[in-house]
Order: C-alpha cells, then structure tokens, then sequence
C-alpha cells in the first residue's frame, strides 16, 4: 500500500522538533526501522495521535516487508504492533489472516474468521476468501462454522459443495448445473475452472490445458491446475512438469498417468538428476530403459549420440551388433563435416568409397552420390567437375552432373575442346532436356555455327514451342544467313530466308530487324533509293532517336561489307549540336551490348561508333546520372573503346566515390594495358580495392582483382621478397644495390621489424596521403618532388618509408632523407617525367 | 525430431508412388492456409525422401542429432489412457496446498 508522506513537523520543543523531523525523514524514506526507533522515542515524551499513526504506518510496512521475505512469524509480530497502535478497522487484516493459518495459529484464526463481516468477506478480502474456500473443501481447515452465515461466500461454498458431491457419486449431469450457480465473482471461481478442466481429462486434454491456462498465478487454485496440466502432458513436457512437483505430488501424477514400474522407475532416475544429465548417462539410459523406448529408437539415438560419447562404442556394439566398415567410416565423415571439416571429411568418405567397391551396383550407385556430395563442398571449381565427372563413371545418368559440368566449361573464357565432347556426350544422353539445348545453342552460336545452332533451336522449340531464347536464336540464324547470301550475291535465295525469319513472332523490334535487312537487300540488289528508305524506316521504328539510328544502320552496312553513306541516305542530317537524353543514351548502352552478344568485331563496332562519337561525347558533358554513367564505362569497357571511356571520365563528378570510378580512371589511362600502370596507380587501385570489398561491391572487387593481376603478370615478380610482401606484388626495375647501401648496415630484426611497419603505414593511408605525409616529413611539403622521385623507382619509396617507421619507433638508422636521395637522383635523371593526372 | 519418414507416416520400404500418395493426404489435411509451419514441414519431408536418389543422399548424409526429447517422448507416451476422477481430483487438490498458498493478494487489493 502507498503510504501517504506526512507533514512538517508541529512541535514547538527545538530538540523534539529535530527528532520529529527526523522521524519523518526516515519513513518518507521507507527506512521504517529507523523511523521506528524514533517515534517510539517521541511517543515517550509526548502521546502524539500523529506520532502513533507513523509508528503505526511504521510496523505495518515492516510487516509486509517481512511477509514478502517468506518470514512470516515476524511480519505477524510486527503486524499485531501495528495493530496496537492503529485505530480499526485495520489495514491488512487479511494478510494478517493467511500469516496466521500459515504458522497454524488456529486460535487467533477461529478468533479473526469470528469477527469478519459478510461484507469484508465477500469484497473487501476476496484472495482471503479463495484461500478459505480451498482450505475447507480439501479439510485442511474447518473454519464454515466461524464465518458470517449471511455472506455470499457460504452460499457459493454450498454449490461447490454439491457440485463435488456430485462428482464424488459419479453423477457428472449434476456438475454442471451446481458450478452454474456460482457467479463470475465468487471466491470458487478459479474451483470451478479447475473442476471443469479436470471433467475433459483424459478425452480433451488440449481443451482442458487451454481452461487450465485460465487460473491466474497468483490464485490459491494454480498449484492445483499445475499438477492437473502435468496428467494433460505427455513426453519432454510431462517430465519437466514433474520436475517442478514434489515427490508426493509426483506419485499422484504417476498413479493419475498410469505409469508401470519401469517408467516409474526411469522416472526416479531423470528427477533425481535433474539438470545434470551427461551425453554418457543419457547413452546408457538410453541403453537401459530399450523396452520403454523401443530399440529402434533407441539404436538410432545411441548412434548419433556416439558423435558426443565416442567411448560408448563398444555397449553400442554389444547392444545393437558392430557397424558395418562402411558405416563406422560414414559417420566419421559426417563428424567431420559437422566440425566444417571438409578436407577431413573427404579423407573418411574415399575410405568409404574403397569399402562400397565392393557392393555391386548399389554401391556403385553410392559411390557416385559421395563423390558429388564431396563435390558440392570442394573450393575450387575445376576440384568440384572433376569429382562431378569421375561420379559419373559409377552412375552415368545423372543429368544435373552433367548441366554442373557444362555450366563449368561455359564459364571458361576460352571455350575447350572438353566442353564440345561433354556438350555432345551430353545432348546424346539427354536430347530433350531444355537446359542442356540452350547450353548446346549458345556454344554453337557463339562459334557461329547458325546451322547448328538452327538445329538445336528447332529441337528446343519442338519441346518448348514459346521458348524466346531459341525462337531469337532462329531468327538471328536467318538473319545471318540472309547477311551472307547478300554477300555472297545469291539475291534469288534472300527473300526467303528474310520471310523466315519475319515468321518467327518474338516482338515488334525484330519484325523491325527483318524489314532493315530487306532494306539492305532491296538497296544492294534493286533500288538504292527505296532500300534507303526501308533502312531509314526500320532503325528509326526500332530506335528512340537519330544517334542509334545511325549506329545500327551504319553498323548493319559494315557487317554486309557495304559503304555506310549508301544505308544512311534516307536518315535526317545528324545535327552537331545533338545531344542525347537519358533513354537514348541507355537504348545505345543496350544496342551495343546486344552486337557484342552477337559477335560482332569490336573492329566493326569502334568504326560504327565513329559517326556519333563527337555526340556520344558531346551528350556526356550533360549532367547524366551516376548510374548511367557507369554503365556507359561498362560499355565502353567491354569494347575497349577508350578514348570515348576517357571522355566519360572528364565529366563524372568528384562527390562520385564508388571504388568502381578508379577502376575506369586507370583502365583508360593505360588503355587497358595494365603493364602499363604505374606504380601510384597501382596503390590507388589496391586502396580502391579493399574499399570495394568493405562496400561489398563484387563487381568492383572481381574487375579490379583482374586488373591487379594482370599488372602482376606484366611485371613477372622477380623474387624481390619485401616488396612482394609490402605490397602484394612485383615492383619493376628493383635496385637492390641501393637499398642494400641504404639499409644493409642494419641487424636482421631491427631490418624485418621496419620492414613490417612499412606494410602497416601502406595498409594505413591511402596512396596519395601517403605521399603527402613522406613530402610534408622529408621534402619540406614537396609534394612534387616526391613524386618524381618515388613515380619509378618504387624502392625510393620504400626506402621512404623504411625512415618514416623508424622514426615513428624512435630508432636512428643512420639514413637521412638526403642519402635517399642522394641514391636515387642518378635513377630520377632518366625517369620519365612524372604524371599524376588525378592528384 | 521425426524423420521424414514418420512424418509422412510410410516405411523406410514404401515406394516413390506410396510416398507422393502420402504425402498428398497429408497436404490434404494440413493444407498451408491452416498450418503453414506443418505443411512446411510434410513438404520438407517429401522433398527428402521422394524419390530413390533423395532418399540415399538423406540415408548417407543425415546426420541425426541425438534427440533425448524424443526418447522421453517415446518412454513417457502412455498406451494407457490417464485417470480423472473424483477421488485424484481430492487428491490433487490436497496435494496443492504449500506456503505458496497461502500467499494471497498485494496490499492494494486489501482494505479496512
């Protein structure tokens, strides 16, 4: 109860004036004791109504205080002195009711019950009222007699007494009807959700569990439900229920459940335990209690538990007969792959593989899933096939073996004689399988084999007659046959293959593609004029604007061998101030992705982009979006078209920080030669390269992978180990003469201990900082300078570096910065001048 | 944890036929409008075992975890109907009484 902060002090006595206050101060304070102690020393000067109040206040606090610890004998001490210094009628008094019958203090109970009203009974102390219900109709208490014969209380205890009589003589219809005339408040209320849980059990047990659920914590009745919910439970649920329960309480739960011996038994052993169930011990009692388990589950537990409990392994053998070799091998591996072991694993699974040898054609069959089962776990792609391949000499119709490995080989830059043998061996095995055509028809495209290709397409559409990719495929196959009869002058045969392909319905673009090609065959066999005009019709309805207009048409002319003036006659003049908007722009992106796909020379493509370069470049300098931008680089990157690749990079904004953007910036530098990247730039992109790989930018992290490698190569590492170290990598034109006059005066350890605070300072600052930092230390803020000095000879840099992390460490090497570069001026004389364009 | 198997209640003998018929009266019952999670779990199960080449991979690459819930289940699921009646019902009632009892209601609830 929330006691009510008394007021100042009212004495007029300075000394008990401070003591009052005190007083006060403690019980605002809920220090009661204290308080306590207090007034009961004003009380000795003075019998102050006030002071009794809060000495009252005082007690009853402490008594519940007390109760609320479980020490209910001093909460009824204090309680009574309380009870002294109050007024009735008492705060409390049912508390002080149930402390009473817990210490078994029958007297002052019957004397207590004796003077309740109907009234306190029934509304002011209902938790009192429950409690006294529970206790008289289990006989643990008769107090009926003691209580007011007017309250409601007696009368619900009389339908609670029917309805149990009712019970006890089985007459279950007259239950209802007495549990009916108990209202919603009465003191039985929580009875009669047990009572009528305890009717569905064992029939409706859920039924019974969802009433039970229904008795609140802190009701006298919910101990009862516990017990009640525990006979609804069965298995896991039903043993951690007991574990809660007392022995006594456990014995009625086992007499209610029906349990025999052995259960009864195992039980004891489970509670007895408790928490403390080893791997070992729930081995054994899964041994021991077999009959209650039944033995197939019990094997099946014992066998996976040994994973736990290795040392079983011998009762398991006595108990359910030795493993097979086969079997003692699978379940190390698996233990193995449970751990992530997987190299250990395959060393278990190739023991098993010897042992299965032996068994036939199941075995066989075996065989083959292990070998794709390991791998599935290999790292390495080209591990992963040959496991795939060799599986398929023990089961030789597994078809998604076959796809993995086709898929492998698609994946190689360089297309492999492998791949056409396994592509036939293949579509031998499988001539139906949708997956395995599209795979066959991109090969044969790819290598421009159209009547292949054809051929595949037909089969593939015969299975799956709306399927675009070989419906494309046909058609592009007319189309390129069209192309080579109007090279090849066999006019009479190219109408035909053209009506072909305007048969194939893909999209209005390609019906477009078909009226082009008839364009170009009416300009180079009949009529120039009318041919141009069919070209300028189709690239337009295929095109948003003029500059892919003239591209595709330029383009088209060049693959027929034809002049381009001839196809772009019946186009509008290209204006010069031209610019192209966004979708444009993205339509061009499109367009010259897809002749790529259609393996057009990028010889072809770089002279098709001619004719609208000086747009193309003009158009950049609009304010595109990032986006769009970078795909255009892509793009650009893909055909190697550099110099509209630099023209792309002027223009994109300095807020643009994606690692991507350095990636570009060098590659178009070096025109795509990574040989020929400097050393600076090759710092940048390492820095631009674990930036990518904490933004999770794959694309990024895989392009600028490539390009590094690809300067590695270029510059055949020549042993040089500190620089391989620092820097990952080979560094062109090592001098190590001048280092060693530099550094060699050094002991081995102070030399590797400098050496690897090079490589912390490298990983530290990106490239140009770094630079800054060494200018800013050693060349008076010379940022020029050092970079002429350290542009080609990377070991000046190093040598740099070298000083800046023994001064870091406070150790004087006896090198200045003017033997440095005294060192390396003779090598900075025939140094290309240096260049930095993005500093 | 049941295996497959026992969920889609078939032997480990059953055929690919007898398996999918199963399987399609269990969907049936537990459609995934009622019980996502059970249908999940029957779906998941025929997908492991419905055909020869699922059910060697689930045979050689299953590991089961040693499951004691399920062992507990099985020993203390009772053939044996329980027994309610008047007479545990008494006892049950005694038997729940304690000092916990005799706790009764906060001190708001009570008062003069």
């Amino acid at each position: 109860m929330k006691k009510k902060p008394l007021s100042t002090p009212k004495s007029s006595d300075p000394d008990t004036s401070v003591l009052e206050s005190r007083a006060l101060s403690k019980l605002n304070a809920g220090q009661y004791k204290e308080a306590t102690d207090l007034y009961k020393a004003l009380l000795k000067l003075a019998d102050n109504a006030e002071w009794r109040q809060a000495l009252s206040q005082c007690y009853l606090q402490r008594a519940l205080a007390f109760s609320a610890k479980g020490m209910v004998k001093e909460a009824l001490v204090l309680w009574e002195n309380y009870a002294q210094n109050a007024e009735p009628p008492y705060e409390a008094h049912d508390h002080y009711i149930s402390w009473l019958l817990q210490t078994n203090d029958m007297a002052k109970v019957k004397k207590c019950l004796g003077q309740l009203s109907a009234q306190q009974l029934d509304e002011y102390y209902p938790d009192l009222a429950a409690l006294l219900g529970l206790l008289i109709i289990t006989d643990k208490f008769s107090c009926k007699e003691l209580l007011p014969k007017d309250s409601f209380f007696i009368m619900h205890l009389g339908f609670v007494e029917e309805a149990l009589s009712a019970y006890r003589n089985n007459k279950l219809e007259d239950i209802e009807p007495a549990l009916k005339k108990l209202p919603f408040r009465s003191a039985f209320r929580d009875f009669r959700t047990l009572i009528k849980a305890a009717l569905l059990v064992p029939e409706s047990a859920e039924q019974a569990q969802s009433l039970l659920a229904k008795i609140p914590a802190g009701s006298p009745y919910h101990q009862a439900g516990a017990l009640l919910l525990a006979i609804t439970h069965e298995g896991v649920a039903l043993v951690n229920d007991l574990l809660q329960l007392s022995p006594p309480q456990i014995k009625i739960i086992e007499a209610a459940k029906n349990f025999n011996k052995k259960q009864i038994e195992f039980l004891d052993v489970l509670t007895k335990q408790k928490d403390r169930l080893s791997d070992k011990l729930k081995f054994n009692l899964a041994l021991q209690y077999q009959a209650l388990i039944g033995a197939d589950l019990a094997q099946r537990y014992c066998h996976s538990a040994l994973s736990n409990y290795p040392a079983g392994q011998r009762d398991f053998n006595r108990h359910f007969g030795a493993m097979d070799d086969f079997e003692a091998w699978r379940l190390k591996a698996l233990l193995r792959e449970r751990d992530r072991d997987f190299h250990g694993a395959e060393y278990y699974w190739q023991q098993g593989i010897t042992v299965l040898k032996n068994q036939g054609v199941e075995g066989a069959f075996r065989i083959a899933l292990i070998m794709r089962h390991i791998a599935a776990h290999q790292q390495s792609p080209e591990e992963a096939v040959s496991w795939l391949i060799d599986s398929l000499d023990h089961d030789q119709d597994d078809r998604e073996s076959y796809v993995k490995i086709l898929q492998y080989y698609e994946r190689q830059e360089q297309e492999t004689d492998a791949y056409k043998q396994w592509l036939d061996k293949s579509i031998k095995k499988f001539p139906g399988d949708v997956e395995i055509l599209g795979l066959a028809i991109k090969a044969a495209t790819r290598n421009k084999a159209f009547k292949k290709a054809t051929q595949y397409a037909k089969a593939l559409l015969k299975i799956d007659p709306v399927n675009t990719f070989a419906k494309q495929v046909l058609f592009t196959s007319h189309l390129a046959h069209a192309r080579k009869l109007i090279k090849s002058k066999k006019f009479h045969l190219v109408e035909k293959e053209i009506e072909q392909a305007e048969q194939i319905t893909i999209s209005k673009r390609y019906q477009a593609l078909a009226q082009l090609m008839r364009g170009f065959f009416v300009l180079v066999a009949t009529d120039k004029k009318q041919g141009a005009e069919l070209i300028a019709e189709s690239v337009q309805k295929m095109h948003e604007g003029l500059v892919c207009a003239y591209f595709c048409a330029t383009l088209e002319a060049l693959v027929l061998d034809l002049q381009s003036a001839l196809a772009l006659k019946g186009l509008p003049p290209l204006a010069k101030d031209y610019l192209l908007s966004q979708q444009e722009m993205t339509q061009l992106i499109q367009l010259i992705h897809q002749y790529v796909d259609d393996n057009v020379s990028q010889a072809q493509l770089h002279k098709a982009l001619e004719k609208v370069k000086a747009v193309i470049k003009q158009s950049i300098k609009q304010n595109y979006s990032e986006e769009l931008l970078l795909s255009l680089c892509q793009c650009l990157e893909r055909i190697q078209h550099f110099e509209l690749l630099r023209a792309c990079l002027k223009n994109n904004q300095p807020l643009w920080t994606k690692p991507i953007w350095m990636y570009y910036r060098v590659y178009a530098e070096v025109n795509g030669n990574a040989g020929k990247c400097s050393y600076m730039n090759f710092l940048r992109l390492r820095n631009s390269m674990e930036n990518a790989q904490q933004e999770k930018d794959q694309r990024a992290v895989a392009l600028i992978g490539k390009f590094l490698d690809q300067y590695h190569e270029a510059r055949n590492p020549s042993g040089f180990d500190i620089f391989d170290s620092l820097f990952g990598g080979g560094i062109e034109d090592v001098d190590e003469d001048r280092l060693d006059k530099l550094f060699g005066h050094l002991p081995d350890d102070i030399y590797d201990q400098l050496a690897e605070k090079t490589v912390l300072i490298t990983k530290k600052n990106p490239p140009e900082r770094m630079l800054k930092i060494l200018a800013a230390k050693y060349l008076s803020n010379n940022v020029h300078k050092m970079f002429n000095l350290v542009n080609d000879n990377t070991e000046a840099l190093f040598a740099f570096l070298m000083l800046k992390a023994a001064d870091d460490q406070g150790i004087d090497i006896g090198v200045t910065t003017e033997d440095i570069i005294e060192c390396f001026q003779g090598k900075k004389a025939t140094s290309k001048p240096a260049s930095f364009p993005f500093f | 944890m049941k295996t497959p198997y026992e969920i889609l209640e078939v032997s480990e003998q059953a055929t690919d036929s007898e398996i999918k018929q199963a399987y399609l009266q269990k969907v049936k019952l537990n459609p995934p409008d009622r019980d996502h999670e059970k249908f999940q779990q029957i779906h998941s199960a025929y997908e492991t075992i419905k055909n020869l080449t699922s059910r060697e991979n689930y045979a050689l690459f299953n590991y089961p975890e040693a499951d004691f819930d399920a062992l507990l289940k099985q020993a203390f699921s009772n053939a044996q109907p329980s027994i309610m009646n008047a007479d545990y019902f008494d006892k049950l009632l005694r038997a729940s009484i304690d000092d916990k009892t005799f706790l009764i209601g906060n001190l708001t609830k009570t008062t003069a």
